[in-house]
């Protein structure tokens, strides 16, 4: 190869950057900066991806044996050099660094160095040689990773996961509010540039200390004054204004979110609190069971797709059926009695019972027929059959009724075997079965077998004989 | 010129004046005929279907409404807002500082004074929430513990029609659709033998204000969404049932004989409002069947009857409504309005109140006792409530023993129970006055946006377009009251 002046120029231009690299590594904790040149550190985002690119295609006509263009190596090294120093001036800008960035700190500057010894390899003619290529296969790992990091310093550590794994973990009874409900919040929508690795503006919020400690804006949080706090004002701006949280192109916070934030800081910002603490007429208690009940339009989203034509078909003067909202797959269903019963009406939605989940039968002269037909129905969860002729053989056939959160049979024949059967109904959470066979001790042992299920066995007594006695108010106008 | 004479003769055309010479216009027979011919004044289909209609937006709490309208206005400072402030300062006159320029009605704007009043009645604390309701409603507050009490609703209408009008239109302007014609729009009819949209009224003693069908109209929406107004005794719904010598196979005959010439119609004309009219006949036959034995209350129990009162077996008493709109309800009627007239107590308000209280007390209190224990308190959600407030201060002559109270807008109470409401809660606060509201006001826009949103449906989304601009029940204003959502 021959050596121009222009080359030597280079060369001496690669060896400075190198050492001035070098040098800053070596000597990190005693640089400070110029403003200026810590400027020159935001480019970093913008310059690494030549780089990325070219050390990429050398490194494709090396590995190929192919002839490198000097001046394509060149830029490479040097674009190389130029990222690796502009992202050690950006990195200077947070006062301690994360794992992540001390990890692509090194890898990236690793790129560098390796780029330019095998560049000084390369020069030398031992470009073809054994260790000459296992260096280029190393660099390749090293920039895979650093890019890597880089991202998720960036985008945060989850930006690449998948999407299964970023779904929020189930909210667990009586939740703790901040561990259970605003952490999570957190860590989806802002720990991505608040973590130890990036920390914008200061500010970490990746524990209820850190967050309360506040960043280079003061306070984020002012205790029990929700309107006043730095979050929640920023998280409220307008869109497009250069202060709303989270950042441009990042997605917002949906309102309920910003909700639950807002409620828990006005009522003092705890991280001890729980649920059950909280009054009933306070608007988080509502917040977060929504969010713990699970939107059903999700929970319905696997049933199979049923046409319109199909409902229509189905769908009588005595028969209603109806989606349970929009598109849903999810159907409720009214059977009214007609002048003249007949049970097909019935059995006739049997192509379609693994799309009900609603369906109310109440009122009508039903048999083991149609009780066959309901109990096909798997994921029924909202079931009506109060004012029917059922006994306690066709209570047995509900068995299998696995989703059933609602079952109503007031004002039936049923007896103490249907008891058993209400046991074991993991799902269940309210009956209602007053004017039935059941025996007061089979009311009593159902009661204390499943206490979190309602059982509606009528108006109380007490109530019924205060509403039954005389009325109250002709008193009044004695007077 | 045949090209214009040909317009002019368009099938909608041809309909209406069907629709004119066929019914004579007989006020009652609007509400056959609303029945009978839907989509009369539909304008544009395409509106319609760029959104799945009859269909919630999203999974709805409730799928029905039971409106217990109180039409007059009850007292708040009677009903639900405790205020010892005025028993205290009684015959001051109410400060400037809390009126605040307030209007007034033209039964009081020549008044030198305000002199405040005390309550009529004593207030006492119930259930768990503790919840301050009046000696007059004993039934209601034995059961504080379901209930949802608003005290800072307002409006700005001052007088009756408007303020009736605003709470059933979304509008003071009457013309509006009512808002059960909204949500039968939205969400269609859940039995297909009843309208979805059912309207039951009674008198008290107590000093009333008229009611009109414009309430319950459908406004421009297609007028199968009008409330149908269910009378008490032998004909619920008027030229309903045959004539005297007509069988019931005699109507099926004829029927069939007109849906015949209908369906040549309707071949020759394409005119698919046909087709509808020919359903309708259809339901109003069904009607025949389903409406008397909905009305037909002799089969409910002792218990039943005594747990609503004796007076619910006297047709066209609250009583009855109360326990008739029950029945509608399990039926799948969607939006059941009652109304109960006699609450204008301008004057003599300890005994007119007493005795309106006394209609509907027990009445309100058992229809939720009963749909609590039928588990129909799940998914039907009550309303109780008049269309403005009343005035802290003395109508006419300062005299502590009878004396009355004007019209008030600024801060009024009602309760919900049900339907996705939270049970048990008392929302909203007023100033010691009982005058401004203090806390969480909900005005009657954020009460349409939050009963839709029970419904299941988004009050920014269900419009209908009409010259020339979409129209929604909550016009251009309204937020949802999450806070009041269970």
């Amino acid at each position: 190869m021959v050596y121009n002046n222009k080359n030597r120029w280079f060369d001496y231009a690669i060896f400075g950057l190198t050492v001035f690299l070098i040098f800053c590594l070596l000597f990190e904790q005693y640089i400070e900066l110029p403003s200026v040149v810590a400027w020159l550190g935001r480019w970093h985002p913008m310059v690494l991806h030549f780089p990325i690119v070219l050390l990429l295609i050398v490194l494709f006509l090396g590995l190929t044996g192919r002839p490198i263009p000097r001046s394509l190596f060149v830029v490479a090294v040097l674009s190389a050099l130029v990222t690796a120093i502009s992202g050690f001036f950006l990195g200077t800008e947070s006062d301690s660094k994360g794992e992540l960035l001390v990890w692509h700190q090194w890898m990236g500057a690793g790129v560098a160095l390796i780029s330019v010894f095998w560049y000084t390899l390369d020069g030398v003619g031992l470009g073809q040689k054994f260790y000459s290529k296992a260096l280029q296969i190393v660099l390749i790992v090293l920039i895979g990773f650093t890019g890597h990091y880089g991202g998720m310093v960036t985008h945060g550590e989850d930006f690449l996961a998948l999407p299964l794994n970023k779904k929020r973990k189930a909210i667990p009874e009586n939740p703790m509010i901040f561990a259970d409900v605003v952490n999570p919040i957190l860590d989806q929508n802002c720990v991505a540039c608040h973590n130890p690795n990036k920390k914008k503006g200061s500010l970490l919020m990746t524990s209820w200390a850190s967050l309360l400690k506040g960043g280079e804006s003061g306070k984020t949080i002012l205790v029990g004054d929700s309107g006043n706090s730095e979050l929640i004002r920023r998280l409220l701006l307008p869109l497009d204004d250069e202060e709303h949280m989270p950042p441009d192109g990042k997605k917002p916070l949906s309102p309920d979110e910003i909700k639950i934030l807002e409620r828990w800081i006005a009522l003092g910002a705890s991280d001890t609190v729980r649920l059950d603490q909280l009054a009933p007429e306070e608007s988080l208690v509502g917040l977060v069971k929504n969010l713990m009940e699970p939107d059903p339009l999700v929970k319905w989203a696997d049933l199979p797709k049923v046409a319109d034509s199909t409902l229509q078909n189905l769908d009588s003067d005595y028969v209603t059926i109806e989606r349970v909202s929009g598109n849903s797959q999810a159907l409720r269903i009214d059977v009214y009695l007609p002048p003249v019963y007949d049970a097909k009406a019935i059995t006739d939605l049997k192509r379609i019972g693994s799309n009900i989940v609603e369906l109310d039968l109440s009122g009508l002269p039903i048999g083991v027929e149609e009780m066959a037909f309901v109990a096909s129905c798997a994921n029924l969860e909202w079931l009506e059959l109060d004012r029917t002729p059922i006994t306690d053989a066709e209570v047995e056939m509900l068995r299998n009724l696995k989703q059933l959160r609602m079952l109503k049979i007031y004002n039936t024949k049923i007896g103490d075997q249907s008891a058993a059967v209400l046991k074991e109904m993991e799902n269940l959470k309210r009956v209602y079965l007053w004017e039935t066979g059941l025996s007061s001790a089979a009311l009593v042992e159902l009661k204390l077998k499943r206490p979190n299920v309602l059982i509606d066995t009528g108006i109380d007594e007490e109530t019924k004989a205060f509403f039954v006695a005389t009325d109250t108010i002709a008193k009044i106008e004695d007077k | 010129m045949a090209n214009d004479k040909k317009n002019n003769e368009s099938p909608l055309k041809v309909n209406r004046r069907h629709f004119f010479s066929q019914l004579s216009v007989g006020i009652g027979s609007l509400a056959l005929g609303s029945l009978l011919i839907p989509d009369l004044f539909k304008s544009d289909t395409e509106s319609l279907s760029s959104m799945p209609l009859g269909i919630p937006h999203f999974a709805p709490k409730a799928k029905r409404i039971i409106y217990l309208f109180q039409a007059g206005a009850p007292s708040q400072l009677e009903t639900f807002d405790h205020k010892p402030t005025l028993r205290k300062r009684m015959g001051e006159d109410l400060p400037e500082s809390i009126r605040n320029g307030q209007r007034l009605t033209g039964m009081t704007s020549e008044q030198k004074t305000f002199p405040l009043m005390p309550p009529a009645v004593e207030f006492h604390q119930h259930g768990k929430s503790g919840a301050w309701i009046s000696d007059f409603f004993p039934h209601i507050a034995k059961i504080a513990d379901e209930i949802c009490i608003i005290k800072s609703m307002h409006t700005e209408a001052i007088n009756h029609d408007p303020a009736i009008t605003f709470f059933q239109t979304g509008s003071q302007i009457s013309g509006r659709p009512s808002m059960g014609s909204w949500m039968s729009y939205g969400l269609g009819s859940e039995n297909k033998n009843l309208p979805s949209f059912v309207v039951l009224t009674s008198r008290g003693k107590g000093n009333s204000q008229g009611l009109y069908s414009k309430l319950w109209s459908s406004g421009f929406l297609d007028s199968k969404h009008q409330g149908v107004l269910l009378r008490s005794g032998k004909d619920p719904v008027l030229y309903l049932n045959d004539p005297d010598g007509i069988s019931r196979s005699d109507k099926r005959h004829l029927l069939d004989q007109v849906s015949s010439l209908n369906k040549l119609h309707h071949v020759e004309t394409g005119d698919d409002e046909i087709e509808s009219r020919i359903a309708q006949y259809e339901m109003a036959y069904r009607m025949q069947m389903s409406v008397p034995d909905v009305m037909d209350v002799s089969k409910e129990p002792e218990s039943i009857i005594k747990l609503y009162g004796e007076d619910c077996q006297v047709p066209g008493t609250y009583a009855a409504n109360a326990l008739q709109a029950r029945r509608l309800a399990e039926n799948g009627v969607r939006f059941i309005q009652l109304y109960h007239q006699g609450w204008d107590q301008h004057g003599n308000l300890h005994n007119e109140m007493a005795g309106q209280a006394k209609d509907v007390d027990q009445a309100s209190a058992a229809l939720i006792m009963d749909l609590k224990q039928r588990g129909m308190l799940e998914d039907t959600l009550v309303i109780w409530g008049g269309e403005f407030g009343r005035t802290n201060y003395c109508q006419g002559k300062f005299d502590p023993k009878n004396y009355g109270r004007d019209h008030h807008p600024r801060a009024f109470s009602i309760f919900m129970a049900g339907g996705g409401v939270k049970p048990g809660i008392t929302y909203g606060e007023t100033d010691e006055f009982g005058y401004n509201i203090i806390e969480n006001p909900v005005h009657i826009n954020d009460f349409h946006a939050t009963l839709m949103y029970a419904m299941g449906l988004d009050h920014e989304q269900l419009t209908y377009k009409y010259q020339g601009r979409r129209f929604r029940l909550t016009d251009v204003a309204g937020n949802v009251i999450n806070d009041l959502i269970a």
